[in-house]
């Protein structure tokens, strides 16, 4: 089975000239984040499987999928860590 | 000045005192906003929530009950914003009346706050001025050690409009430029910063070791509205006076870092920080180090950000 994984429901994000800032209003913190963090926590608005994020940084920003692939896994574990994300299905 | 905030209370010396300190603040929202007051002893509803701490006030929000309680540590004095409703609903104990000023200061300004934002008025620790030459607006953002009412003073020394030295209120202004209102109070200046601005007189506001000016009093004038095309985050040095241009990511980082309340009530969270972006985008923005410079040459600052 795939994991898919989503943006929290407590997250809010604001966008300035394609980088952005995310607060979480449940642990009440704020992240900056990259025009590629924006990328995938805008599309994270749905659920998404790692296999969906790696094909769309790797298209857009021009990687390998192998970057993509270790840059997605990075950015999914470090939101994963700080509750930015929630694995799909989870209570 | 009016405000045209609504207030209903029950006792009626009370409602001309709260009534004349609304006025003063100059506040006018759009809609139909409502203070409404009633005195008795008041104590805290029972509330899991998570408590926000400010100081002498203890705010709960959000799920699972949804909506605002505010508790002031100083005497007893309770408020409840229901979601959505545009009322405050009030309770003050005859001990927090006897301290008035103190809690319309503190307690009843945080309710404001609240309040105001059932309206689309967002809290920033904020200055405002705008220079009377170019006509361009400031917003400087910080803590209360940050220099912005020593700014505020100094540059209402040299003529410019002061909206307000801490109490600033994003909005939504015409033609998509964020305005920032301010609510009128006087600029609150420890010993320090007056000493340096080389000023006399004042009022002496022994509960917060300060000394109070109204622009007025320093040559400026009030500015109720101001458009920021200039964003400051100051902090005070030993050096000279500087400046540093920020990115747009790292200006809305810290507006919101100095918008405390927008993580509170999800439902009204993300017009908050729609508005901390868009005047991101709108105005440029400098992490500024105040140095003592500054007073030998007042329009630096100025000149450093033109």
């Amino acid at each position: 089975m795939i994991t898919r994984y989503r943006r929290h429901p407590e997250l809010r994000l604001a966008a300035v000239e394609g980088e952005g800032v995310v607060l979480h209003l449940g642990t009440r913190r704020y992240f900056s984040v990259n025009d590629s963090g924006l990328t995938l926590l805008e599309l994270l608005a749905a659920p998404h499987s790692l296999g969906d994020l790696v094909a769309v940084l790797a298209e857009r920003y021009e990687v390998t999928a192998d970057d993509a692939r270790e840059s997605v896994r990075a950015f999914v574990d470090g939101c994963l860590a700080a509750r930015l994300l929630e694995i799909d299905g989870d209570a | 000045m009016t405000c045209t905030i609504g207030l209903t209370c029950d006792d009626a010396r009370l409602f001309r005192a709260l009534a004349r300190w609304l006025d003063h603040t100059g506040l006018e929202p759009p809609g139909e906003l409502t203070l409404d007051v009633h005195v008795a002893d008041a104590a805290p509803h029972p509330d899991a929530r998570p408590p926000f701490r400010q100081p002498s006030v203890v705010v709960r929000s959000g799920p699972p009950e949804g909506g605002v309680r505010l508790w002031w540590e100083v005497a007893p004095a309770f408020a409840e914003l229901a979601p959505g409703a545009a009322v405050a609903r009030v309770t003050l104990s005859p001990s927090a009346i006897q301290q008035l000023d103190l809690c319309t200061g503190s307690f009843l300004m945080t309710v404001l706050i609240f309040l105001l934002r059932r309206a689309g008025w967002h809290h920033v620790h904020a200055a405002t001025a705008v220079d009377p030459a170019a006509g361009r607006g400031w917003l400087v953002a910080g803590d209360a050690a940050a220099g912005k009412s020593t700014t505020a003073a100094l540059l209402a020394t040299r003529g410019w409009g002061v909206g307000t030295d801490d109490l600033a209120f994003l909005t939504a202004g015409a033609e998509g430029r964020v305005t920032v209102a301010a609510c009128r109070a006087p600029i609150a200046l420890r010993a320090g910063g007056r000493r340096l601005l080389h000023l006399i007189g004042g009022t002496r506001r022994a509960e917060r070791d300060k000394f109070t000016f109204w622009p007025e009093d320093l040559g400026g004038v009030w500015a109720p509205r101001v458009a920021p095309d200039v964003i400051l985050f100051p902090s005070i040095g030993d050096g000279r006076t500087s400046a540093a241009a920020l990115g747009r990511r790292e200006a809305l980082a810290e507006l919101v870092r100095w918008s405390a309340w927008v993580v509170l009530e999800p439902e009204l969270a993300q017009a908050h920080l729609d508005l901390l972006g868009a005047l991101a985008r709108q105005a440029r923005a400098f992490r500024v180090i105040l140095g003592r410079d500054l007073f030998d040459h007042p329009d630096r600052l100025a000149e450093l950000v033109a």
